[in-house]
C-alpha cells in the first residue's frame, strides 16, 4: 500500500510542476495519466485515462490496459467457448457517472478441436466512459479506483486480478494524455464497433443459419472476410467455420446454429469485415430475425411501390395463370371431372358447387399462408412449394393422387356403399366433394410459381400479415376463378353437353393423369431418398392398391364385408408404417443428383462462391435454379435450356451455366433466391459480362425467350459501355 | 331426368371420405414437413438433447473398460475435467463437485469423469495419478475415464473444462451444458448461481423433464490434441 502511496505523490508532484510548466507556456501539456502496474508474466495490467486534466462536467474515458505475453489472450464479453470476459468495477466519487466497457472488437483465438474463443492478443484496452460531476472544484483531485478480475489463457487458463488507482486533478479546462497513453486507447478506437449501416437478416434452416447483409458498400472489392460474432453463447457454434458469399450489395455467412439458438431472440453482434488492405473493422449489427433478406430487389421495390390493390390485382392474375402451369394437371382432370359434373345441373347446384370449391381454395390458402407466417416468425425459412421437400409428404402425395386414380377408375366407390341414396345426401357428398377438390387443387399446384406470383408472394411473406392474408387471398380467388365464373353465370355450365355415358368415359380417363403424377412424384422422391425411396413409394403403392381393391370388394359385397374392410384398414396401416422408414432414409449427395438427372449438358453445380468468382472475372452467366419436384422446371430445361440452340448460344458467347438444385433443402439456394425477393421456382437470372446487374428471366421459358435475353443484355453493354 | 342425373352425380361424385381422408393427410404432411424442418438435423458430431446419446467405451483409471452401451438402465453423468483449471478448481476446492458426486452416487447415477488431455498438455494424468486425485480431493466419481486421444470429447463436443452431460436410463441426453450459471472462477459465485447440474439431477432422477436442458458451459479449453 505504501507504494501506492508514493506513487500517488510522486503523481501529484508531476502534476503540479507540469501545471506549472503549462501556465508558464500557457498551453496544457501531456502527461501519462496511468496507474501502477499490477504485473504476472502473462500480463501488465494498469488503469489509465485519457485526460491529464478533467474539467466539471466533461466526459472523458479510463481504461483497463492490458499488455499480453505472446500468445496469451484475455477475452471479449462473448468469450467463445471458453474463458470469460474481464471484470471491472470502479469506484467514482458521488455524482460521477459511468458507462459499461466499450467492448473493443475481437479476434478469434482457435484451439485444438471443436473449440474457438474470441478475445485480445498482444495489448488491449478495455474502455469506459466516465463523466466528472458538474461540482466538482478545479484544483482538487478526481480519485478513481479500479478492482479488476480477468482470465488470461494460453492452452491453460490463469484467473487474476488487480487492484488500480488514479488521481486526476481537476481543472476548468482539459488537458490530453501523453502519446503512450494515447497510443493505448488507439488500440481499443481502432477496434471500437462502428454502427453497421446496412440493413441484417438472420435466417434459420435447420441446423443452418444464414447471415445477410445489404449494403452498396459490400462490394467485392471493399470486402476479403467477414466473420460474425455473436454478442451472446448459444447463437452460432463459434467453432464452426462462416463460409462468405459476397454479389455487389449482398453479404452472405452461412452459419452452423448454436446450442440456445432462439428465434424469438435478438441475435445482435459484430460483424467483421475485412477489406482489401487488410484491416479489419466492427460493425454493430443487430439483424431481424427470419423472412427475406433485408434489402430489396428491383422487382421487390416496384411491387412494393405499388398500391396494395395492384399487388392484389397481380396476386389474382398469378392465381388465374396457376391454372395452366403444368403441376396443376391433376387438379384439373379433377376439376374437369367436377365441371362436367355440373352439365344440366340446377341453378342452386351449380353455385353452390362452385362457392364450395371456392371457399376450398381460399381455405387451403388461408392455411398456406398461416403456416408459412407461422414457421417465419418461428425463425425458419422456408420457400413457397417448401411442403414439396419433405419426402415424407411427396411418398404421402404420390399415394394419395393414386388412390383418386383408383377411385376414378372404379375400383372402389365410397357413394354406391349407402346406395339409393336420396337427392339430398348426393348433393352434400358433392358440396364437400368441391369444397375438398378446391383444398387439393392447392396443395398439389404450390410448386408451381406462375409469372407475377413469384413477385407477390415475396412481398406477402414481408408485409404485414393482414396484407399477407389478402395476397394470399387474391391468388385463391385467382386460382378459383374459373370454376366460380360458373357459379356466377350458370349458363355457361349449361352450354356443355347433356349428361350420359360420356361423363363416366371422361371420368375413367382422368384416373390416368392422376396415376401420371403419382409416377412423377415416385421419381422427385427418387431424388430426394434414393432407391430405398422407390422401394418404400412402390410398396406403399402396392398397398393403396390393395385396400382399394379390398375395399371394392365389400362394397359389392351383400354382406358387410368386414374381412375385406380389415384387410383394406390393415394394407392402410401398413402404409404409415412405410412412411415412418421414410423418415429415416437417407439422400443422395447433391453432386451425385445433379449428375444422373437427366438432359444436362456444360452446368455447373451452383454456389455463391463461384457465381462471385466468375462475376469478378466478369465472365456471363446464367443461373438456374431447379428442383425435382418443379415441373415447370424440368419442361423449361427440357424444351429450352438444354437444346442444341440454347447450349450453342452459352457457348458462342462464354456463358458459364450454373444449376442450382432445390430437391432437398439448401439454405444457400434459399437466400439466394430471397436476394431476389422469389420464395419458389423456377428462376432464371442471366448475369451479362462485365459485372453488370443480373435479368431475370420470366419463370417459363422458349428459345426465343432466352436467346431475346441473352441479346438484349449484350447490346445494352454495347450501348452503355460506361456501366459497369 | 332427373333419376338418371342423380344417378350419374352419386356415380360421379367424388370419394368423399376418400378426398377428405387424402386432403387431411395431405395437409398433416405440409405441417409434418414444416415441423421437420424446424427441427434441427445433425450438422456434424455433436450431440442433440433428446436424442440418443452417442456411445463410447474408454478405459478407466482403474484399466477397466467403460462403454455407454453397458451402462444401459442407468442414468449417467459425465464430467469433463482437467485439475489444473481454475474453473474446475474453484467447484473441488469449495467442495461442490464432490457434493454432486456423492448426491448423484445415491442417487444411483453413475458419474462418470472424463480427462480428454493429452500426454503434455495442462490436465493429463497417469492412472495412478487419477485415483490420487480422486483420494485427496475427497472425489466420488464412479469411474475416472482417461480420454488422451480426445474421442469421447469429439463425440459429445465438449469444449470446456468442467462441461456437463445427463443421460437418462434410456440412453437419452438429457442435458449438456454448464455446471452452474455464473460462468467465473469465483468460488463465492457457486452459491448465487443457478445450480443447472444440480436441477438437472433432481428432475431427472424423479423421471420429471430437465428445464433448462442446454446451457452454457463454461471455463477452459478442452485440450485436445492436434495430431
Amino acid at each position: 500500500m505504501s507504494g501506492m502511496f508514493d506513487r500517488k505523490c510522486w503523481l501529484q508532484t508531476v502534476l503540479w510542476m507540469s501545471t506549472l510548466l503549462a501556465l508558464a507556456w500557457g498551453a496544457p501539456a501531456a502527461i501519462a495519466l496511468e496507474s501502477a502496474a499490477t504485473t504476472s508474466p502473462r500480463v501488465t495490467a494498469t488503469l489509465i485515462s485519457d485526460a491529464a486534466t478533467v474539467a466539471p462536467g466533461q466526459t472523458f474515458r479510463v481504461g483497463l490496459r492490458q499488455k499480453l505475453a505472446p500468445k496469451w489472450h484475455t477475452y471479449w464479453k462473448n468469450s467463445g467457448d471458453a474463458g470469460a470476459p474481464p471484470e471491472i468495477r470502479l469506484g467514482l466519487p458521488a455524482g460521477a457517472t459511468v458507462s459499461g466497457i466499450i467492448w473493443p472488437g475481437p479476434d478469434r483465438i482457435a484451439a485444438a478441436g471443436p473449440v474457438m474463443s474470441y478475445g485480445y492478443e498482444t495489448e488491449i484496452v478495455f474502455p469506459i466512459n466516465v463523466t466528472v460531476p458538474r461540482d466538482a472544484t478545479p484544483g482538487q483531485n478526481m480519485a478513481i479506483t479500479a478492482d479488476a478480475e480477468w482470465i488470461v489463457c494460453e492452452r491453460e487458463c490463469i484467473p487474476e486480478q488487480g487492484s488500480f488507482q488514479l488521481d486526476i486533478p481537476i481543472a476548468e479546462t482539459t488537458a490530453p494524455a501523453s502519446d503512450d497513453v494515447k497510443a493505448a486507447f488507439a488500440i481499443a478506437d481502432a477496434r471500437k464497433p462502428m454502427t453497421g449501416p446496412w440493413s441484417s437478416r438472420l435466417v434459420s434452416e435447420g441446423d443452418a443459419l444464414a447471415l445477410t447483409v445489404v449494403g452498396a458498400d459490400l462490394t467485392q472489392a471493399a470486402v476479403k472476410a467477414a466473420y460474425f460474432y455473436p454478442a451472446s453463447w448459444g447463437v452460432t457454434d463459434h467453432a464452426a467455420p462462416q463460409q462468405l458469399s459476397l454479389t455487389d450489395g449482398t453479404l452472405t455467412l452461412a452459419l452452423a446454429k448454436g446450442q440456445t439458438f432462439n428465434p424469438a431472440a435478438k441475435a445482435d453482434g459484430l460483424l467483421a469485415v475485412t477489406d482489401g488492405g487488410g484491416v479489419t473493422r466492427w460493425f454493430e449489427i443487430t439483424p431481424t430475425i427470419g423472412g427475406a433478406p433485408a434489402g430489396a430487389a428491383p422487382t421487390a421495390s416496384l411491387i412494393e411501390n405499388l398500391p396494395l390493390w395492384q399487388t392484389a390485382l397481380f396476386a389474382f392474375l398469378g392465381g388465374l395463370i396457376l391454372n395452366l402451369m403444368p403441376c396443376v394437371f391433376p387438379v384439373l382432370a379433377i376439376k374437369a371431372t367436377a365441371i362436367a359434373k355440373l352439365s344440366g345441373g340446377e341453378l342452386r347446384e351449380v353455385r353452390l358447387a362452385s362457392a364450395f370449391y371456392t371457399l376450398g381454395v381460399l381455405v387451403a390458402f388461408t392455411a398456406l399462408a398461416a403456416a408459412l407466417l407461422a414457421m417465419r416468425a418461428g425463425g425458419t425459412a422456408v420457400g413457397w412449394g417448401f411442403q414439396f421437400q419433405s419426402p415424407l409428404f411427396v411418398a404421402g402425395m404420390s399415394w394419395l393422387l393414386l388412390a383418386i386414380g383408383l377411385n376414378l377408375s372404379g375400383v372402389f366407390e365410397i357413394g354406391l356403399g349407402v346406395g339409393g341414396t336420396g337427392q339430398s345426401l348426393a348433393q352434400k357428398s358433392g358440396h364437400a366433394g368441391s369444397f375438398f377438390t378446391g383444398l387439393l387443387a392447392v396443395v398439389v399446384a404450390t410448386p408451381c410459381t406462375a409469372p407475377f406470383m413469384g413477385a407477390a408472394i415475396g412481398t406477402a411473406l414481408t408485409a404485414p400479415v393482414y396484407i399477407c392474408l389478402l395476397i394470399f387471398l387474391a391468388m385463391g380467388l385467382g386460382l378459383a376463378a374459373p370454376y366460380a365464373l360458373l357459379g356466377i353465370f350458370p349458363s355457361l355450365a349449361r352450354a356443355l353437353p347433356r349428361p350420359g355415358l360420356w361423363m363416366v368415359r371422361l371420368r375413367q380417363a382422368m384416373a390416368f393423369p392422376m396415376y401420371a403424377s403419382a409416377a412423377w412424384l415416385v421419381w422427385v422422391l427418387s431424388q430426394q431418398a434414393g432407391d430405398f425411396g422407390v422401394l418404400i413409394a412402390l410398396s406403399g403403392a402396392l398397398l393403396v392398391a390393395l385396400a382399394a381393391w379390398m375395399y371394392g370388394i365389400a362394397q359389392h359385397d351383400t354382406g358387410r364385408g368386414l374381412l375385406s374392410r380389415g384387410f383394406a384398414a390393415a394394407a392402410i396401416v401398413g402404409t404409415l408404417g412405410l412412411l415412418m422408414q421414410l423418415d429415416g432414409a437417407t439422400t443422395p449427395g447433391a453432386a451425385a443428383r445433379t449428375e444422373a438427372s437427366p438432359g444436362s449438358a456444360n452446368y455447373e453445380p451452383f454456389s455463391n462462391a463461384r457465381l462471385a468468382a466468375l462475376r469478378k472475372e466478369g465472365k456471363p452467366v446464367f443461373v438456374n435454379m431447379t428442383a425435382a419436384w418443379c415441373i415447370t422446371c424440368l419442361v423449361n430445361e427440357r424444351t429450352t435450356l438444354s437444346t442444341d440452340t440454347i447450349q450453342q448460344a452459352f457457348r458462342e458467347r462464354g456463358i458459364t451455366y450454373l444449376k442450382g438444385d432445390w430437391t432437398n433443402r439448401d439454405p444457400e439456394i434459399g437466400a439466394y433466391l430471397r436476394s431476389f425477393n422469389r420464395d419458389g421456382l423456377p428462376f432464371y437470372a442471366y448475369y451479362p459480362a462485365g459485372g453488370r446487374d443480373p435479368v431475370v428471366l420470366p419463370p417459363v421459358l422458349t428459345e426465343a425467350i432466352v436467346v431475346g435475353e441473352l441479346e438484349r443484355a449484350n447490346t445494352s453493354a454495347s450501348a452503355s459501355p460506361s456501366s459497369n | 331426368m332427373t333419376d338418371i342425373r342423380s344417378k350419374v352425380l352419386a356415380d360421379l361424385a367424388f370419394d368423399r371420405r376418400t378426398l377428405m381422408l387424402g386432403t387431411t393427410a395431405g395437409l398433416t404432411a405440409v405441417a409434418a414437413g414444416g415441423l421437420t424442418m424446424l427441427s434441427s438435423r445433425p450438422a456434424f458430431a455433436s450431440p442433440q438433447i433428446n436424442k440418443p446419446a452417442p456411445d463410447f467405451s474408454a478405459i478407466d483409471s482403474n484399466g477397466k473398460t467403460v462403454s455407454l452401451a453397458s451402462l444401459r438402465g442407468k442414468i449417467v453423468a459425465l464430467e469433463w475435467t482437467n485439475h489444473d483449471c481454475p474453473y474446475v478448481r474453484k467447484h473441488y476446492n469449495t467442495g461442490n463437485m464432490q457434493s454432486l458426486q456423492k448426491q448423484a452416487a445415491d442417487a444411483g447415477i453413475v458419474w462418470l469423469s472424463v480427462i480428454s488431455s493429452p500426454p503434455g498438455e495442462q490436465g493429463n494424468v497417469t492412472p495412478e495419478k487419477a485415483n490420487e486425485l480422486t483420494q485427496t480431493r475427497k472425489a466420488a466419481p464412479a469411474a475416472v475415464l482417461l480420454d488422451p486421444k480426445g474421442q469421447v470429447g469429439r463425440a459429445y463436443d465438449a469444449r470446456t473444462t468442467p462441461q456437463m452431460f445427463l443421460i437418462n436410463a434410456e440412453g437419452t441426453l438429457v442435458y449438456m451444458g454448464g455446471i452452474d450459471s455464473i460462468p467465473s472462477t469465483r468460488a463465492d459465485d457457486i452459491e448465487k448461481a443457478t445450480p443447472y447440474f444440480k436441477d438437472a439431477i433432481v428432475a431427472v432422477t424423479k423421471g420429471e423433464p430437465v428445464q433448462n436442458a442446454v446451457t452454457r458451459p463454461y471455463g477452459c479449453t478442452v485440450k485436445y490434441t492436434t495430431s
